[in-house]
């Protein structure tokens, strides 16, 4: 059975059964919507609808691969031209996704199959360790840990930026989970529509911690002397100061990870954890916050900070939030990757969600398992990982392998293109 | 908003101008009750004053004095710059407003006028009790910034996104609970880059309309002579820095068109006359000096500029290039509000090439590859036609 025709039906029997009851984004009819259908590459733009009604019809009809709708919103959303869409503002997007981060367990479900010289293998390797060819073939996988990271990342984002710094009523906060690997959250807030896309890109920087000057917060070297960042300001400032606390009270094995991982030596790494209890006592309690230590002149405090930075910034999707026009999956419809439902989640459901196992039906994005419905599939790339949805571990599989899964696992393998269907049982 | 006369009188830019004097949107009118109101006696020599002071890119206006008059000749000055339609003129005019507006926000000590004219902006800002916000020690001191002002974020970065200085960015601001707080000095900085940007000119769309209104304007007399002799000063001013920035660092070599969009939008407001940050000028000196053009070419792009001084220029070029300073990446250019690639739509920019080494889309991560892309796929071309006309000729 041709792997497609069998999609395009399981979406559209989701679509029947669920379209009526698709949340509706704000401000509706002021919304682009984009599709991208199963047999063409190019996205269907500049779509407009009159109401929800129309939209879910919409839906049923064609079941589209991916369905999205735009952050943005315009006076004739329908009008091809940005120009003349009469653009009103953008909600504040930001897009956390695991393919723009390592994670450690990237190395045991991220596949490469090199089209030079076949070879294949686990992780993310620049290059072909075999042949040293860029040209590459990935396959990326998703996973508990994966996505659990990044739902810290959107948790990080929150507790740490968006309320207590920025002020940003939780009420305006929409969160959802992609449907793939990773989160969307949207501020929605008459004033943060106005901002323009380099205002958008000063509120990422903040978020990130990127572009930093650590002088203009404080550091300093005169006369031989560091002088470190101020125990009292507010801000970034505020937030170094405490992670750098945080990672003293660590283990020195821990200490010794971060500073290899920032490009320091051994014997600075050595002098470092030698020197770092008297360290910690003046960082808490030098009235001149005096940051003085042997081997460690004010450039390699910048590369210490720039590491502390990063591990406080939130690792997040940065072109996504700075363009204007960007489009966003719309709640409630499925990836086409995966299957999935992109769920929308409030603030208070996210820490105890698991995408890959929620406990509540309606709020769990794997619509498609059904008690008795197993199906028999061909695998068809040359390795696929294993997935653990469920609490079951579906694979790893090899090329050729003939297995039979619930429906909700030959959705997600026939998305993810490493198989096809054989036999209906 | 209720806002005292005087400080109209000092801050005519404020919002609350159209309270008191009605008839101020309606150009026309205004105009009917300015010269009902004033001889031309009153304030010839003033507005001729101030846009010499302007021509002459002075610090502040001569012979400033903040009474009613000086409300009536902001809106006056502001009809002015719209007739003329010339951003050079707009651009030195909103220069010396704003150093005049905030040289007198510094000699105004008072809190309260300057959360009235904040209000008065409709910015969202709070005053309440005294904040440390920031600690610096230098030297063995301690340098303690506290303030009672803070300002909403969006407003915050409305108004700030404009100052490129690194010290203005978000990530380096005490942001607490949507707000900014800020020394009354950078609060004063803000609203003095707000009034520059009040007089800011777009291109006019429709010319016969403007020509229309001008005439319309020129029935009063008073002001027909104004603007003529105003505008014979700067007939005669313009010769100075008049200049064309058609440049051309090696024969044969055309550079114009493949110049990246963030180096596009500096020459263009450096050709309109408006004022360049710091950065702006640095990057642009550092640009020029990559691509090896000669000094005097780069000094004479800084010719219109407002505040241009041939020796300084001189001296900072030649610096610069003694330094031999590589110009900011993409990165960079981004981080400092510099990437134009989104207002020009710039296709290489936005989605960068399809690299055959490589076999993948790839970015470009230097303005400086910008122009080499652009003068491999010239040369390319140029190839293609050679052996092209090779074959023609063979064939013949």
């Amino acid at each position: 059975m041709n792997p497609t025709k069998f999609l395009i039906r399981t979406f559209k029997d989701y679509y029947t059964k669920n379209a009526a009851n698709l949340p509706e984004v704000s401000k509706f009819t002021n919304r682009e919507f984009a599709f991208l259908p199963w047999d063409k590459s190019i996205m269907l733009r500049h779509m407009s609808f009159e109401n929800i009604a129309s939209f879910s019809h919409y839906l049923i009809n064609s079941a589209p691969k991916h369905v999205y709708s735009s952050g943005s919103l315009y006076n004739h959303p329908e009008i091809p031209n940005m120009e003349k869409k009469g653009y009103e503002g953008c909600d504040l997007i930001i897009d956390i996704d695991v393919d723009h981060f390592y994670t450690p367990c990237k190395d045991d479900h991220d596949g490469w199959y090199c089209k030079s010289c076949f070879k294949n293998g686990k992780g993310m390797p620049l290059a072909c360790p075999e042949c040293g060819s860029l040209k590459l073939k990935r396959v990326s996988w998703i996973c508990e840990k994966c996505l659990d990271v990044a739902k810290k990342e959107v948790l990080k984002l929150l507790d740490n930026f968006l309320i207590p710094d920025f002020g940003i009523d939780q009420k305006s906060i929409m969160i959802a989970f992609s449907g793939h690997r990773g989160y969307h959250l949207k501020v929605e807030d008459k004033n943060l529509r106005t901002l323009s896309s380099d205002a958008r890109r000063e509120i990422i920087d903040y978020l990130t911690g990127n572009n930093l000057n650590f002088e203009l917060l404080g550091l300093r070297a005169r006369s031989g002397i560091v002088y470190g960042i101020s125990q009292e300001n507010i801000g970034w400032a505020k937030k170094l100061n405490n992670e750098i606390e945080r990672l003293l009270k660590q283990s020195e094995l821990d200490i010794e990870h971060f500073l290899l991982n920032i490009g320091f030596k051994k014997n600075r790494i050595r002098s470092f954890l030698n020197q770092k209890e008297i360290f910690l006592e003046r960082f808490k309690n030098s009235e001149l916050n005096d940051w003085s230590m042997e081997g460690f002149d004010i450039d390699k405090w910048k590369i210490f900070l720039s590491g502390i930075a990063k591990r406080v910034g939130a690792n997040i999707d940065e072109p996504v939030s700075v363009d204007i026009h960007r489009l966003i999956r719309y709640p409630g419809t499925l990836h086409g990757k995966t299957g999935f439902k992109v769920q929308e989640l409030s603030i208070g459901e996210l820490a105890d969600f698991n995408p890959l196992d929620a406990t509540t039906k309606s709020k769990d994005p794997i619509v498609f398992q059904q008690q008795g419905i197993d199906i028999n599939l061909k695998i068809i790339e040359e390795f696929v990982p294993a997935t653990k949805i469920k609490g079951i571990t579906y694979g790893p599989y090899d090329q050729g392998d003939k297995i039979c899964v619930p429906k909700h696992i030959a959705v997600y393998l026939l998305c993810k293109e490493v198989a096809e269907p054989m036999s209906m049982i | 908003m209720n806002i005292s006369p005087e400080l109209l009188f000092h801050y005519p830019w404020l919002p609350s101008l159209e309270e008191f004097y009605s008839d101020v949107s309606d150009p026309v009118e205004f105009l009917k009750k300015f010269h009902s109101k004033f001889q031309l006696s009153d304030y010839e020599s003033r507005i001729l004053n101030l846009f010499r002071s302007a021509f002459e890119n002075l610090e502040e206006i001569n012979d400033f004095i903040a009474d009613e008059l000086n409300a009536y000749l902001y809106v006056f000055v502001k009809i002015l710059v719209y007739i003329f339609d010339n951003k050079r003129i707009a651009n030195r005019i909103a220069n010396l407003y704003s150093k005049q507006s905030y040289k007198e926000l510094l000699n105004d000590n008072e809190d309260a006028n300057l959360y009235d004219i904040c209000r008065d902006l409709n910015l969202n800002v709070r005053y309440g009790d005294t904040v440390k916000f920031k600690e610096v020690f230098d030297k063995g001191q301690k340098e303690i910034l506290e303030t009672r002002f803070s300002i909403e974020f969006q407003d915050y970065l409305n108004l700030s996104i404009y100052l490129r200085d690194d010290n203005r960015k978000l990530c380096h601001k005490a942001l607490v609970d949507g707000y900014v707080y800020l020394e009354k000095r950078e609060v004063k900085r803000l609203l003095q880059e707000f009034v520059r940007r009040k007089f800011m000119i777009e291109d006019a769309d429709n010319k016969n309309a403007l020509e229309k209104l001008k005439q319309e304007f020129f029935k009063f007399e008073e002001f027909k002579s104004i603007y003529e002799n105003i505008l014979n000063e700067w007939e005669l001013k313009k010769e100075e820095f008049e200049y064309s920035v058609d440049i051309h660092f090696e024969e044969g070599k055309e550079f114009q068109g493949l110049f990246p969009p963030c180096i596009k939008e500096i020459m263009t407001k450096a050709e309109e006359g408006q004022n360049l940050t710091h950065i702006e000028r640095l990057y642009l000196v550092f640009f020029l000096h990559a691509l090896k053009f000669p000094n005097e070419t780069i000094i004479d792009v800084f010719k219109g500029l407002p505040d241009f001084d041939r020796k300084k220029t001189e001296y900072q070029v030649e610096f610069a290039k003694k330094k031999g300073y590589t110009p900011h990446s993409c990165n960079t250019l981004k981080s400092l509000n510099l990437c134009m690639a989104a207002k020009y739509e710039d296709p290489l920019c936005l989605k960068g090439y399809m690299s055959k080494k490589y076999n993948e889309q790839r970015t470009i991560k230097h303005p400086l590859f910008y122009v080499q892309y652009y003068q491999f796929k010239r040369s390319m071309m140029k190839n293609k036609q050679k052996i092209s006309n090779k074959k023609e000729n063979e064939s013949n």
